[in-house]
């Protein structure tokens, strides 16, 4: 075994003997022994860490989970707890932990840009670990815990610099966007050393299982096999699964997750409508009008283009018309061309818009704080010009806003506006626990992106019981994607575990 | 560790190091550093660079540490320490690199003509053991420097002696048959033995987890010829992450005349 030893000591020691240097104070001495003696770590299992940590207060759940990872999973892990548990405590008590009992020196934290400054915050106060945030110029080799966006770390020079250190552990952030196998993030974690590692992921299953299995083949390389064992164990559909029970005992070994009811604390109820919507003759006429181009225009005939069409259609006709304008361009052929114009101009004059009446009636029903998610641009902007025409104050939330503007955003929403309008990439990053109603105006692909949008009402904090309205117009792609909805989020609790309601138990409804 | 025992901390490691406390409260205290306090735990070399270069008058920071927020009713500005702060870990430090070595003396009765004082060495280790777990203890051992005795919780037996730092005066020095040198390596050698003697199943699991997780690794790479660099990183880190290892550490020790 090996065994490491210094003789820094010992030199010292001599040059006290020959009275080249004086001996030290017995006070010090004493004190330093006591240090020493309190801070021994005498026990290979159990948390070290809280004791460190004065000014937070971890939950049963949150300590159980640092606990499982610890010791059962030797420090690679995929923390899975559903939105609003409190991953990123989880993820700083296990580091905590790692760098007090000295197995890690430098860790990685790769998060999504918007998030960088809640690490860093967090790190700092709840965790007294002075991490830095990655700039250019930062001298990586002087600073121990480094926080940085996987978009930058993926680039030239950064990635080559990122290489060139050696990290114990490397933490990633909303890993589930490590799910896809060929992308350059992907192959970028899996070329860095992973010694202890966590992937931090409320979704770890979005579409389809191979989603897990490439996750949890950054983590332990083989655990589900290779790639062609899983497959043909696994696939023959992709929305299938046999073996499921024994798939999810391996899942569980590297996995953990909590829900909300597991956690012993009092949850708040959701409760999700599914509110169909009729379109008005006029709306459906334009609608299958819509449809029919593709019979008309080889530009049209693409099917990605036509369900983009058939979503936007299905949300507001501002933000159809800019898509179909952009389309109308590639037409070539002058027939097309006024075919595709007519078209336009019958949008155009469509005065109601029937989803937007319907998120009305929800707002002026609920007599309180509401948050609409949109998939559009467009369909935000036209809402709050909607809403202004009834009365009812807004503001507009993305992800793109930088932090300022974020905070201040949010400010005016508590303060201020009765509805905060949201584009998708708001849905990460911020918590808005005062609000108790959510409007899911369009429906994504994905169920995940609904469990991350009820997330930020839905967590610690929450008072209310949380209302969630999906709005789905009748007769249109948005039925299809309600069932493919439910078919993925069958997926997922075959491999992974229950979920809440995202979508509501009554299908029937439709 | 509580905030008491943090203010009690604070007070004794300055009033050791001759920094003059100036306000003292159960809650906080202000403090003037030392010039050679100030270079140690202020962090600010370019400044005493240009002091002593230009022969400035130096000006050695006056601190506050506030150890209990909850007591703060006055106007008082500073820093808070807490158990687990990064100051308090660099005093911590700077403690264990000012109380490292020591030369101490049992007190005699100034009646007895010519008393004799024996002397010993004295050593505080800590070994830590290393896998993707670990486990640290201590051991103080000491040695005779005349007839080679071994002792355990040295360190707790001198708690109950008067020792000092001055020689008492009309002691004799037994001069020692053991150079402190050699001494120490023989406690070197007792602490090796204590670690050969302890349960290493430790190191053993550690061992079997990393024989599977390469199993679990090379069953993913199987039938592949050419390995990728992934697969060699991969397995670097399973060593790093389950190796076992054991460190040792000397905290502190010192020759000590005793009767």
């Amino acid at each position: 075994m090996i065994i490491e030893r210094s003789s820094e000591w010992a030199e010292g020691f001599a040059k006290r003997l020959e009275n080249v240097e004086p001996w030290d104070n017995w006070t010090l001495y004493n004190m330093s022994y006591d240090i020493a003696k309190n801070n021994l770590i005498t026990e290979f299992t159990g948390l070290q860490s809280p004791k460190y940590l004065t000014s937070l207060k971890p939950l049963e759940h949150q300590l159980q989970v640092a606990e499982t990872v610890i010791e059962r999973m030797n420090g690679k892990a995929i923390l899975a707890d559903e939105v609003g548990l409190g991953k990123t405590i989880e993820a700083g008590l296990i580091l905590k932990e790692y760098l007090v009992r000295g197995l890690v020196k430098k860790a990685l934290i790769l998060a999504p840009a918007s998030l960088i400054n809640q690490w860093l915050e967090e790190l700092h106060y709840k965790f007294y670990i002075p991490a830095v945030p990655y700039k250019k110029n930062t001298p990586l080799e002087l600073c121990d815990v480094v926080v940085l966006s996987m978009d930058t770390a993926k680039k030239s020079p950064h990635r080559e610099l990122i290489f060139e250190q050696d990290y114990d552990m490397i933490i990633i952030d909303e890993a589930h966007k490590l799910k896809n196998h060929k992308t350059k993030i992907y192959e970028f974690v899996q070329s860095l050393k992973k010694k202890f590692c966590l992937l931090l992921t409320a979704t770890p299953v979005q579409n389809d299982v191979f989603e897990l299995f490439n996750l949890i083949s950054l983590l332990k390389p083989g655990h589900l096999g290779n790639f062609e064992a899983f497959q043909s164990a696994f696939s023959a559909s992709k929305h299938d699964l046999e073996h499921d029970d024994y798939l999810k005992e391996l899942v569980n070994q590297v996995m953990v997750r909590n829900r909300r009811q597991d956690t012993g604390i009092e949850w708040t109820n959701r409760q999700v409508n599914i509110l169909p919507i009729q379109f008005t003759n006029e709306e459906k006429e334009v609608y299958e009008m819509i449809m029919n181009l593709k019979n008309i225009s080889p530009v049209f005939s693409g099917a990605f283009s036509m369900i983009t069409l058939q979503k936007e259609m299905c949300s507001s006709k501002e933000a159809t018309f800019l898509t179909l304008n952009k389309m109308r361009q590639n037409c070539t052929n002058p027939e097309e061309n006024a075919s595709v114009e007519n078209v336009m101009q019958k949008l155009m004059a469509l005065e109601i818009n029937s989803k937007a009446e319907k998120t009305y009636e929800i707002i002026s029903r609920a007599k309180d704080k509401v948050i609409i998610f949109t998939e559009y641009k467009a369909s935000q902007a036209y809402l709050q010009w909607y809403l202004h025409t009834k009365g009812i104050t807004s503001v507009l939330f993305n992800g793109k806003f930088n932090k300022n503007k974020r905070d201040w955003m949010k400010h005016l929403f508590k303060e201020h506006a009765q509805v905060l309008i949201a584009t998708e990439s708001g849905g990460e990053g911020i918590n808005l626990q005062f609000c108790h109603h959510v409007i899911n105006y369009d429906l994504p692909w994905n169920p995940m992106k609904l469990e991350q949008r009820i997330g930020r009402v839905h967590r610690l904090g929450q008072e209310h019981d949380v209302h969630i309205y999906n709005l789905a117009i009748e007769n249109t792609i948005e039925i299809d994607i309600l069932q493919l909805l439910y078919k993925k989020i069958d997926v997922f609790e075959k491999v992974v575990g229950d979920l809440d309601d995202i979508l509501s138990a009554f299908k029937q409804t439709i | 560790m509580y905030p008491q025992q943090v203010q009690q901390y604070l007070r004794t490691f300055f009033s050791e190091n001759n920094c003059e406390i100036v306000v003292d409260t159960d809650h906080y205290l202000t403090v003037q550093l030392t010039i050679d306090m100030d270079k140690r735990i202020m962090n600010r070399p370019y400044y005493w660079q240009y002091v002593e270069t230009t022969g400035g008058v130096p000006n050695p920071t006056q601190l506050t540490l506030i150890t209990d927020q909850t007591k703060l009713n006055d106007n008082v500005r500073g820093e808070l320490v807490y158990f687990g702060s990064p100051r308090l870990g660099q005093l911590f430090q700077a403690t264990h690199e000012m109380g490292a070595f020591i030369e101490m003396f049992e007190q005699v009765d100034e009646k007895i003509n010519r008393p004799i004082l024996t002397p010993w060495l004295g050593v505080n280790y800590k070994i830590s053991y290393y896998s993707n777990q670990t486990k640290e203890m201590l051991h103080s051992l000491g040695v005779n420097l005349m007839n080679g005795h071994i002792t355990k919780d040295f360190h707790a037996t001198l708690g109950d002696m008067n020792i000092t730092p001055a020689k008492p005066q009309n002691a004799f020095l037994l001069p020692y048959i053991i150079k402190p040198i050699r001494g120490l390596e023989r406690l070197d050698g007792v602490v090796e033995n204590l670690i050969q003697q302890d349960d290493h199943s430790w190191a053993d699991q550690a061992k079997k987890r990393w024989q599977r997780d390469i199993r679990v690794l090379e069953f993913f790479y199987e039938g592949v010829d050419e390995k990728p660099e992934c697969y060699e990183m991969e397995k670097k880190a399973l060593q790093q992450q389950y190796e076992p290892r054991i460190k040792i550490e000397i905290i502190n020790g010192g020759l000590f005349y005793l009767k």
